[in-house]
């Protein structure tokens, strides 16, 4: 325990750790600053795209002003809605699986593949779909949300172990106590106190696949342009709009990929303010805070 | 996109879960309501297990699909893939380790800048900040982490690049410029921009758990060294860092996976150069970069099958990565609780 | 229990906003061709795309995904056709299971740079641009550029070569030029939809060429003629075999067709580097290609959509804007009488 002696330097000692502290402030200060810096750069050459024909168009023909991304902001909607119908019911049994179910070594090895599978680069994911749906049949928006739910599985599995855990298990054994069958124990009382830590992770995970382009690349990046919401049809998505626009050399599409750029952080913004208000909410009824 | 908590309470990934008993059934009375409960507990815990099992077999699908479609090229190149440096699709002959190269050394620089920070804005969450300014810091930090990369991307592409390239490259080259890294003619899409890149990327995530990490220690223990006499740093060096050393390896590893994984945002700012560039200002490629660049436009088979050869390097140094993080973060757990 | 309402309200919420979007989906989807690869034509299709649609009511779905992407897309039948500007080789032929490739459009590849103080039309030649992109020359005072351009001040500036990243029948187009004139470029580099670039950086699609090049003091680049003349680009004026300095213009990229006098049974043709018939040629010109499967259930649209592109009276009338050239006519006779094998 040499180390944890205190010496007599006392000044010099101070100095130095007076010195990590701003060292440590100022790492904090560069975080936020780049935020600002990048949450600035948005908005000041986003909003000038924005308008009424931003959200209500589609992509103007080439050489002409204008046009919006309507085709996008509907693809990426129906993409993000149907990755979460998949995602959030299998996530939730996962865990259910995991925490109420399986024995101790069954329930590792589980675990460990949502963490291998929340390891995995979402451009592996991309290629994976592609090979294993898209080649045999066509792109479409249904792959792509194939692709987007793999991604959001282990988030939202993740999470609402969390909240299981959380659970007292008192409340598991009053219930059997009384006679109550464990599936009825498990629907009734279990989950539904983990209905607000699941809403959390779900959000979450809804703002990360709102996000990602990677997974769309192969699966759904060959669409018409023009609004499409039928499943069976490759759909456009605003992450790849910005990809594409972003290498334009056409200040249009600079600037339409800015405005797209602010649209999709609002959603973000949006989504995980949400999550955080419900995970504050979940917590302190379950008594974690 | 490999990985990190994307939420407050995510460090509790880093804790073994503790697994909870199964409570013993009680008999039921009445034998209909025995027999539906039966059903009831069968079918419940069946539907759990499948949905489990399918999560299972989505890694296992991933895998054999991507060594499944690399395997011609595993069979034609063999392992010398990984050291051969050629990627020429008019003579059908490729090689990773341009990119191999360049993954690893966008990586491993950008965690090499990021991990010190990220402890830093760590400590200064946990130990430093004022109570109000610690939620709102916190918040913010995580709001850098849910920035999407093709978002990142874009800015690295108009904001970053031109900053690199003319301000920070130019102090750079000014105070280094004997450097053979720091040589030569500025590039916006450069080695240098996607380090930046991957190191805005990476620092929220490996934050965010440092900060969990520190939390975790013991009130007492940190209180205890003050109350010792110890400075605040003496504190963090004495008690904070050895009580979470294995923590702060696995945040940073789980930061290196998410460098080591990223597409988009690389492919925007790299410059998808061949060939290996000792001057950090010239552009090059990654492992993920090249794939989004060309696979979609494959044209032989051997093309197609050499670029799921990357992806499958990609998934075997994510995968090490991320198992890895894990396994150190067990075995520490099992020290700290076996060994007080 | 509000928040497992609020989840109930959100799945269910879900639920019926996918069945309402299926429903909606299934009422509106009227015929629709789906096309992916050059991006090189793809100025010219979305003015068809528009064209097409008002008259027909048939929807064309194209994205610019590359020549190599379109090749690949076909041959998987992902996709109802492929466009390329790179002809598919005889391999490419058997592995797209039984497809023909036909030229719809006939345009030029424009050498752009971004110089500043350094006036439009600045002359190259093949060789010099050979030695740019294989890394010989590094800046843009170097003596060859200077003999060319005499009148000209050069700066010191160091020479970005810019290429595509992803597979690009432009690239073809461009290795296939620098492969005809540098005996160098050929045996070492070759001409392909990519290649194992010595020197430079690489941008996404057409539009990624030319928007590094814009950002970048000191870049060449290639690119079709259409990007860099929307986007105010400055264009080179590459040397032909006749001697003469050509800018990629309309009568240039004509007068270099002009060389094609009988289509090969393959319809594969190459048109770089023409012989010296015309002062006016533009040397680095190509067709650009749709590629179709001879089997197809939609093979009675594909021809209707197909015919309408080439016809001089519809489709090739929307081209010259862009820079796009009428095909010849003992092109067009060839193209239609490869259409007319599509059946279903």
């Amino acid at each position: 325990m040499s180390r944890l002696q205190a010496t007599g330097r006392v000044r010099r000692r101070q100095a130095r750790s007076r010195a990590m502290e701003v060292l440590a402030w100022a790492a904090s200060a560069l975080a936020v600053a780049v935020l600002g810096i990048v949450a600035v750069s948005v908005l000041l050459k986003g909003i000038p795209a924005l308008n009424l024909d931003f959200f209500t168009k589609t992509q103007a023909l080439f050489g002409q002003p204008g046009g919006g991304i309507a085709h996008a902001i509907v693809g990426s909607l129906l993409l993000v809605a149907m990755a979460t119908a998949m995602a959030l019911p299998v996530g939730v049994l996962v865990a259910l699986y995991v925490s109420e179910f399986a024995r101790p070594r069954v329930a590792s090895t589980v675990r460990l593949s949502l963490d291998v599978l929340n390891g995995v680069p979402s451009i592996v994911i991309g290629i994976f779909v592609y090979a294993l749906l898209v080649l045999s049949h066509r792109q479409n928006a249904f792959f792509g949300s194939c692709a987007l739910a793999i991604i959001m599985l282990p988030l939202v599995a993740r999470s609402t172990q969390e909240v299981l855990r959380l659970v007292p298990q008192s409340l598991r054994e009053a219930s059997q106590a009384l006679g109550v069958s464990k599936w009825r124990t498990v629907l009734r009382v279990v989950l539904p106190t983990t209905f607000g830590g699941i809403l959390t992770g779900t959000t979450l995970a809804v703002a990360r696949a709102a996000g990602e382009t990677a997974p769309l690349l192969f699966t759904t990046s060959i669409f018409l342009n023009q609004v499409v919401v039928d499943p069976r049809h490759a759909v456009s998505s605003i992450p790849l709009t910005i990809f594409t626009y972003s290498e334009s050399p056409d200040p249009t599409q600079h600037a339409q990929a800015w405005a797209a750029a602010f649209v999709l952080m609002m959603f973000v913004l949006v989504t995980s303010l949400t999550a955080r208000y419900l995970l504050y909410r979940s917590r302190r009824r379950l008594g974690a805070i | 996109m490999v990985n990190g908590p994307i939420w407050p309470g995510g460090a509790a990934i880093l804790s073994p879960v503790q697994v909870l008993p199964v409570p013993s059934g009680r008999r039921a009375l009445e034998s209909r309501r025995h027999l539906r409960d039966r059903v009831g507990d069968l079918g419940l815990q069946a539907l759990t297990a499948l949905a489990s099992l399918g999560a299972v077999a989505v890694v296992a699908g991933i895998a054999y699909k991507v060594f499944d479609g690399a395997s011609l090229a595993i069979g034609h190149f063999g392992i010398g893939f990984l050291w051969h440096q050629v990627w020429d699709p008019n003579h059908d002959v490729y090689g990773a380790l341009n990119l191999i190269y360049g993954t690893a050394l966008t990586s491993f620089a950008a965690v090499l800048v990021a991990g010190p920070i990220s402890i830093a804005i760590g400590l200064y969450l946990s130990e430093l900040a004022p109570g109000g300014l610690r939620g709102i810091v916190g918040s913010l930090v995580e709001m850098l982490a849910a920035v999407p990369s093709v978002v990142v991307g874009l800015w690295g592409i108009y904001v970053l690049g031109p900053f690199v390239q003319n301000d920070l490259g130019a102090v750079l080259q000014t105070l280094f410029g004997w450097l053979p890294i720091f040589s030569g003619p500025r590039h916006p899409s450069s080695l240098l921009t996607a380090m930046v890149v991957l190191t805005i990327m990476i620092v929220p995530i490996s934050a965010s758990i440092c900060r969990e990490l520190f939390l975790a220690v013991p009130r007492d223990l940190k209180e205890g060294a003050i109350g010792l006499g110890l400075t605040r740093w003496e504190m963090v060096r004495g008690v904070v860092f050895p009580y979470t050393r294995g923590g702060i390896v696995a945040a940073i590893l789980l930061g290196l996976g998410r460098a080591v994984g990223e597409a988009i945002a690389v492919t925007q700012v790299i410059g998808a150069a061949q060939g290996i560039h000792v001057s950090w200002f010239a552009s090059g490629d990654t492992l993920a970069s090249r794939i989004a660049n060309q696979y979609q436009g494959a044209l032989t088979h051997l093309a197609t099958s050499s670029l799921v050869y990357l992806a499958a390097i990609l998934l075997v140094f994510a995968v090490v990565i991320n198992v890895g993080a894990q396994s150190i973060v067990k075995r520490f757990e099992f020290q700290r609780t076996g060994g007080s | 229990m509000t928040t497992k309402r609020t989840l109930i309200a959100v799945f269910g919420g879900l639920v019926v906003a996918l069945a309402a979007a299926a429903g909606v989906g299934a009422k509106s989807s009227g015929d629709t061709l789906v096309g992916a690869g050059s991006t090189f034509v793809a100025p010219l299709v979305s003015q068809w795309q528009a064209d097409y649609a008002a008259k027909t009511g048939v929807q064309i779905a194209y994205s610019p995904i590359g020549s190599g992407g379109g090749i690949a897309a076909i041959s998987g039948r992902q996709v109802d056709f492929g466009a390329s500007d790179a002809p598919l080789s005889p391999d490419q032929l058997t592995a797209c299971n039984g497809c023909v490739q036909i030229p719809w459009a006939l345009s030029a590849t424009a050498l752009i740079y971004n110089l500043d103080g350094v006036p439009n039309d600045l002359h190259m030649t093949g060789q010099v641009l050979a030695n740019i992109y294989l890394g010989h020359i590094t800046k843009w005072d170097d003596p060859a550029i200077r003999a060319l351009n005499p009148k000209v001040s050069l700066p010191g500036t160091a020479i970005t070569p810019v290429y595509r990243s992803d597979n690009s029948g432009t690239t073809y187009n461009f290795t296939d030029y620098l492969s005809a004139v540098s005996p160098e470029w050929k045996s070492k580099i070759g001409r392909g939809v990519n290649a194992n670039w010595p020197a430079g950086q690489g941008g996404k699609g057409s539009s990624g060429v030319a928007g590094i090049v814009s950002n970048t003091a000191g870049a060449i680049g290639y690119a079709d003629v259409a990007y860099s003349l929307k986007n105010h680009l400055k264009v080179m004026a590459v040397r032909n075999n006749s001697g003469a300095f050509a800018t990629p213009g309309l009568r240039a990229i004509t007068a270099a067709a002009a060389t094609i006098k009988s289509v090969p049974a393959g319809n594969e043709m190459h048109i770089v580097n023409p012989p010296k018939a015309d002062q006016r040629a533009y040397p680095i010109c190509t067709f650009t290609y749709v590629i179709l499967p001879l089997k197809t259930s939609k093979a009675a649209l594909l021809r209707r959509f197909v015919f309408y592109a080439v016809s001089p009276t519809q489709g090739q009338k929307l081209g010259p804007k862009l820079l796009f050239a009428p095909l010849p006519t003992v092109v067009l006779v060839a193209a239609e009488k490869t259409l007319n094998k599509v059946s279903s």
